[in-house]
C-alpha cells in the first residue's frame, strides 16, 4: 500500500519534470527555428546592392534608403526619449521614491512599457501627422519626425525604468557624503549619482534602442515610407521594418529575398544589442536580485 | 578666513538661497518629464477617442455589436476584429502558459546551475526578436508547415463531437490557430520570465521544510511554490495577454484578413491591430475614423488587462517587502 | 559655601575681566541643550545636554541603538534629507542655534564636516573628489585649487601616497586610503568641527591605526566628535567621552575619568563589559 503511493508520487514527479524539460526544448526549438531560417534566407540575399541601391528599383534595388531612414529615425527617437526618460527616471528615484505621485507614475510607466505599439502610432498620427498637415496645408504630413516621436514613445518607458532602477542601486551613503559638503541636491544628482549610475543608464538607452529599432506598426502611419533616399526629418521616410513589411506582402519572390536580407540585418542588430545589454545588466544587478 | 564675518555669513546665505532656487527649478524640470509618461498614456487614450469620435459617438452601440465591415456602405462594426483578437490571444495563452510554466520550472528547480544562465538568456532572446521577423517566419515557414499538419488535425480532433467544429475547414495554413501559435511563441518569454523571477522569491526555508518532509520536486512546486506566488503568476499571465492583444505584425501576415466570425480555428480572421495595419493608409473619412475607434477599443482593453497584471504582480512584491 | 562667595559685582574690575575671559574659554564650541529627536513615533533622543569643547576630541560611546549616531547626524542636520525626522531643542555652534531654519545649510555644512562609517569616494578622480566640494563654496584659480587640494591631502596624511596618481579614479584606492580621502575632502572646506561616524569600523587594524594617528594630529586645528562602538578606540583618541544609553545622555566627562571611575553605575557596567 505504502509503496503504491510512493510509486505513484514518483511517477507524477517524473512525468512533470519530463514535461518541463520538453517545454524548455520546445521553446529553444522555436528560437533556433526562427533564427536559423532568418540566417539561412538572409545570408544568401545579402550583397552590395543591398547597401547601395534604393527601394525604388524594386527587385533590382536594395535597402539603402530604408537603412538610412531607420538610422535617422532611431537616432532622432533616442535624442527625444533619452533625456526625457533619464530625467523622469531620476525624478522617480531621487525625488518621488516614496511618494504617491512617484508610485503612480512608476506604475503607469510599467503599463506604457507593454502598451500596444500600434495604438502609440495612432496617437502620434493624431497629435503630430494631422496637425502638421493642417499647418502646412498638406505639404508635410507623414514624416520621419513623426516616426521618431512614435518610436520615442516606445523607448521612453524602458529608459525611465532602467534609470530609476539604476539610481536606486546607488548607495545612500553617497548622497549623505555629498550633501554633508553643503552641495545642493541638483549638483549631487547630476555630478555624483548620475555619474555613479552612468553605465546602467547607458545600458537602459541601448536597451531602448534595441526595442524601438525593430518596431514596424507605429511607423506605418507616421513615417509612412518612401522609395527614395532622404534624411530630411520632414519628408516621408522609409525604414527597414516597413520595407520588410511591404516586400513580404508582395507576391514577387525576388522581393522576399531582399526582405529576408533586411530581416537578418535587423535581427543581428537587435539581438546583438539586447544580448550585450542583458549580460551587462545581469552582471550588475546580481547582488540585489 | 574672511576679514568681516558678517559679510561672509551674508554671502553664504545668499548662496544658500540661490541653491534652493536652482534645486526647485531642477526638481520641477524632472517632474515635468516624469509627468510626460502620464501624458503619453492619457494622450493615447484621448487622441484615439477623438480620432474615432465620428464612429464611436455616431454609431454608438452598433459599432460594438455589429459584425459588418463595409467601407462601401460606410457600415462599420467591431465584432469581427474583436472576436479575432480575443480568440487568437486565448489560443496563445492556452499554449504559452503551460509551456512557460514548464520552462520556469526547469530553470528554477531542475536545470543544473551552469545551464540556467544560457537557457534563460535564450528564452529572453525570443522576446527581443522584432515582431516583423515573427511575421515573416510565420508567413513563409510556419504557414506552409501548418498547411501540412491541418488535414491531420481535421481528421483526428475534427471528429470529436462539439470540439471537432473548431478544427474543420480547408487546410489553408493561414487562420486563427496559426496566428494563435505564433502569438504563443511571442508572449512565452514574457510569461516565463515573470514566473521564473517570482519562483525565485519563494523563501528557501519554505522549500527546504517541504523537502524535509519527503516531498518530491513536483509536489514542492505545485503545493508550495505555486500557491505562494499565485497572484504574481496570474499577473504574469495577464502581462502576456496584454502583449498578445496588442501584437500587430506577427499576426497580420498569418491571419488571412477576413472579416468573419467562424467556429473553426482553421479559418482566416482578423484582429483589431491587423485591421488597422492593413487598411489605415488606404482608408479615408469614416473608414479611417472606424479604424482609430478600433484603436481606442484596443487601448482600453489592453490598459485594463495590464492594470490587472501590474496590480497582481505588486501584491507579491508588497508581501515580500513586509 | 557657594552662597557666601561674593557676586561678580563685588569683584574688582581686573578680576571681573579675568572671570569673563575664563567664561569665554569655558563656553563650548558646540553646546547641546535639551535636544529631543523623533523618528516618526519613535523617541530616539531624550532631552540631551552636552558640551563639546573646542579643539578637543569628544568620543560618544554606547551600545548600538543608543542614539549616538543620531546625535552626530543632528550636528550637521544631515538627518533633514529624510522625511519624518525632527529635532527639537537647541544645538549651539559658537552660540548660534543651528537647528534654526534661518541657519543656512551651506553655512552649517561649510563649518561642520562629516566622515562616514564606510568610505564613500565619489565616482571621480582623486583630485576631483577633494576639489568638487571646494568648488561649490569658493571660486579659486587653477593654481589656487591645486594648492588647496594638496594642502588637504597633506593634512589627511594621504599626499605622499597619491601625489603621482591624482588623475586616477578614487575607487582604485584601498579602503584606508579612501577613508583618508574622505577626511581630506571634509577638511578641504576648512570646517571648524569634524564629525566622525565610526570612521574605522570598515577598516583593517593597520588602516585604523593610521586614522587614529590622524585624529590625534587634527585635533590641534579642529573640534572633533567621534562616534565609536569600540571603547578602546574612545580611550585611545579622545579627551572627553560621553556615554549614551537608550536615547539618553548618561554621563560625559574627561575620558580618563569615565574609564577609571565613572559616576554612574550604567557607565561602569558598559565599560567593564557587564552589559547585555
Amino acid at each position: 500500500m505504502e509503496s503504491a503511493i510512493y510509486l505513484r508520487r514518483r511517477a507524477a514527479n517524473g512525468l512533470a519534470l519530463g514535461l518541463s524539460v520538453c517545454a524548455t526544448v520546445l521553446g529553444l526549438l522555436f528560437l533556433a527555428w526562427i533564427l536559423w531560417v532568418t540566417l539561412q534566407q538572409g545570408i544568401g540575399a545579402i550583397d552590395w546592392k543591398l547597401f547601395t541601391k534604393i527601394t525604388a528599383y524594386g527587385a533590382e534595388g536594395g535597402l539603402a534608403n530604408a537603412i538610412v531612414g531607420s538610422l535617422v529615425m532611431d537616432v532622432m527617437a533616442l535624442a527625444i526619449c533619452a533625456p526625457i526618460g533619464v530625467a523622469a527616471g531620476t525624478f522617480l528615484a531621487e525625488y518621488a521614491n516614496r511618494t504617491k505621485l512617484g508610485a503612480t507614475i512608476r506604475f503607469l510607466n510599467d503599463i506604457l512599457l507593454s502598451a500596444p505599439s500600434i495604438v502609440l502610432g495612432l496617437f502620434v498620427y493624431v497629435i503630430v501627422v494631422l496637425p502638421m498637415s493642417k499647418l502646412t496645408g498638406g505639404a508635410v504630413s507623414f514624416s520621419g519626425f513623426a516616426g521618431a516621436v512614435a518610436l520615442a514613445l516606445i523607448g521612453l518607458p524602458v529608459i525611465v525604468r532602467t534609470t530609476d532602477e539604476m539610481l536606486q542601486l546607488v548607495p545612500g551613503t553617497l548622497r549623505e557624503a555629498a550633501l554633508s559638503l553643503g552641495v545642493p541636491q541638483w549638483k549631487l544628482t547630476v555630478q555624483v549619482l548620475m555619474r555613479a549610475a552612468t553605465s546602467g543608464i547607458v545600458t537602459g538607452v541601448l536597451l531602448a534602442l534595441a526595442r524601438l529599432a525593430g518596431e514596424t506598426a507605429p511607423l506605418l502611419f507616421t513615417a509612412f515610407g518612401n522609395n527614395f533616399m532622404t534624411a530630411h526629418p520632414f519628408d516621408k521616410m522609409e525604414s527597414l521594418p516597413v520595407a520588410i513589411y511591404q516586400y513580404t506582402n508582395d507576391p514577387n519572390p525576388a522581393l522576399h529575398a531582399i526582405a529576408w536580407a533586411g530581416a537578418l540585418l535587423i535581427t543581428l542588430f537587435v539581438l546583438g544589442l539586447s544580448l550585450a545589454t542583458r549580460l551587462f545588466l545581469r552582471r550588475h544587478r546580481s547582488p540585489n536580485d | 578666513m574672511s576679514s568681516n564675518p558678517a559679510i561672509a555669513v551674508s554671502n553664504v546665505d545668499q548662496r544658500s538661497r540661490r541653491d534652493a532656487r536652482r534645486d526647485a527649478l531642477f526638481r520641477r524640470l524632472l517632474k515635468a518629464c516624469a509627468l510626460l509618461v502620464l501624458a503619453a498614456l492619457l494622450g493615447a487614450a484621448l487622441s484615439t477617442l477623438w480620432g474615432g469620435r465620428e464612429v464611436l459617438f455616431g454609431q454608438g452601440l452598433h459599432f460594438l455589436t455589429s459584425d459588418a465591415w463595409n467601407p462601401v456602405t460606410g457600415d462599420y462594426g467591431a465584432l469581427a476584429p474583436v472576436f479575432g483578437t480575443l480568440v487568437t490571444s486565448l489560443i496563445a495563452l492556452l499554449l504559452a502558459v503551460p509551456v512557460s510554466f514548464g520552462i520556469a520550472l526547469f530553470l528554477t528547480e531542475i536545470a543544473p546551475a551552469w545551464l540556467r544562465g544560457p537557457v534563460s538568456t535564450a528564452i529572453e532572446l525570443l522576446a527581443s526578436i522584432p515582431s516583423i521577423i515573427y511575421g515573416m517566419w510565420g508567413l513563409f515557414v510556419f504557414v506552409p508547415f501548418m498547411a501540412r499538419i491541418e488535414p491531420a488535425l481535421s481528421d483526428t480532433l475534427g471528429r470529436i463531437p462539439l470540439l471537432g467544429k473548431l478544427f474543420q475547414g480547408p487546410p489553408l495554413g493561414l487562420g486563427l490557430l496559426t496566428a494563435g501559435i505564433v502569438l504563443a511563441v511571442m508572449v512565452l518569454p514574457f510569461i516565463c520570465s515573470v514566473m521564473r523571477e517570482v519562483f525565485q522569491t519563494v523563501p528557501v526555508r519554505l522549500k527546504e521544510s517541504a523537502y524535509a518532509l519527503g516531498s518530491t520536486t513536483w509536489e514542492v512546486v505545485w503545493d508550495i511554490v505555486l500557491p505562494y506566488t499565485r497572484s504574481a503568476v496570474i499577473g504574469g499571465i495577464f502581462l502576456g495577454l496584454g502583449r498578445a492583444l496588442g501584437e500587430t505584425m506577427a499576426v497580420t501576415f498569418v491571419l488571412g484578413n477576413a472579416y468573419s466570425i467562424t467556429s473553426s480555428l482553421l479559418m482566416p480572421g482578423t484582429t483589431i491591430s491587423s485591421s488597422i495595419a492593413n487598411e489605415f493608409n488606404e482608408a479615408v473619412g469614416t473608414h479611417r475614423s472606424a479604424l482609430i475607434a478600433l484603436g481606442f477599443l484596443l487601448f482600453v482593453v489592453t490598459f485594463v488587462v495590464l492594470l490587472i497584471a501590474r496590480l497582481m504582480l505588486r501584491r507579491l512584491a508588497r508581501r515580500e517587502g513586509a | 559655601m557657594i552662597d557666601s562667595l561674593p557676586s561678580a559685582i563685588d569683584l574688582p574690575p581686573w578680576l571681573q575681566a579675568v572671570a569673563a575671559r575664563a567664561g569665554e574659554r569655558v563656553l563650548p564650541k558646540l553646546a547641546v541643550r535639551g535636544l529631543d529627536f523623533h523618528y516618526g513615533d519613535a523617541h530616539a533622543l531624550k532631552r540631551i545636554d552636552l558640551d563639546i569643547p573646542e579643539k578637543q576630541v569628544t568620543a560618544i560611546i554606547g551600545p548600538s541603538g543608543c542614539g549616538k549616531s543620531t546625535l552626530l547626524r543632528v550636528f550637521n542636520r544631515i538627518y533633514a534629507i529624510y522625511q519624518g525626522l525632527r529635532a527639537e531643542g537647541e544645538v549651539l555652534l559658537d552660540g548660534e542655534n543651528i537647528l534654526d531654519a534661518r541657519y543656512s545649510l551651506n553655512r552649517l555644512r561649510g563649518q561642520v564636516g562629516m566622515v562616514f562609517q564606510k568610505p564613500v569616494p565619489f565616482p571621480m578622480t582623486i583630485f576631483e573628489n577633494v576639489a568638487w566640494g571646494i568648488r561649490h563654496h569658493e571660486k579659486l584659480s587653477k593654481a589656487g585649487m591645486s594648492g588647496r587640494v594638496e594642502q588637504a591631502l597633506r593634512r589627511a596624511a594621504l599626499w605622499d601616497e597619491v601625489k603621482d596618481k591624482l588623475k586616477r579614479s578614487a575607487l582604485s584606492l584601498s579602503g584606508g586610503q579612501q577613508q583618508r580621502l574622505c577626511i581630506a575632502r571634509a577638511i578641504a572646506l576648512a570646517p571648524e568641527v569634524l564629525l566622525l561616524d565610526e570612521p574605522t569600523s570598515a577598516l583593517d587594524p593597520i588602516a585604523t591605526a593610521k586614522i587614529e594617528q590622524l585624529i590625534e594630529e587634527l585635533k590641534g586645528d579642529y573640534t572633533l566628535v567621534i562616534v565609536t562602538h569600540n571603547m578602546q578606540q574612545a580611550a585611545r583618541v579622545s579627551d572627553r567621552t560621553a556615554f549614551m544609553y537608550l536615547g539618553e545622555m548618561v554621563e560625559c566627562d574627561a575620558t580618563e575619568k569615565i574609564f577609571t571611575s565613572p559616576a554612574k553605575k550604567q557607565t561602569e557596567d558598559y565599560i567593564t563589559g557587564r552589559f547585555g
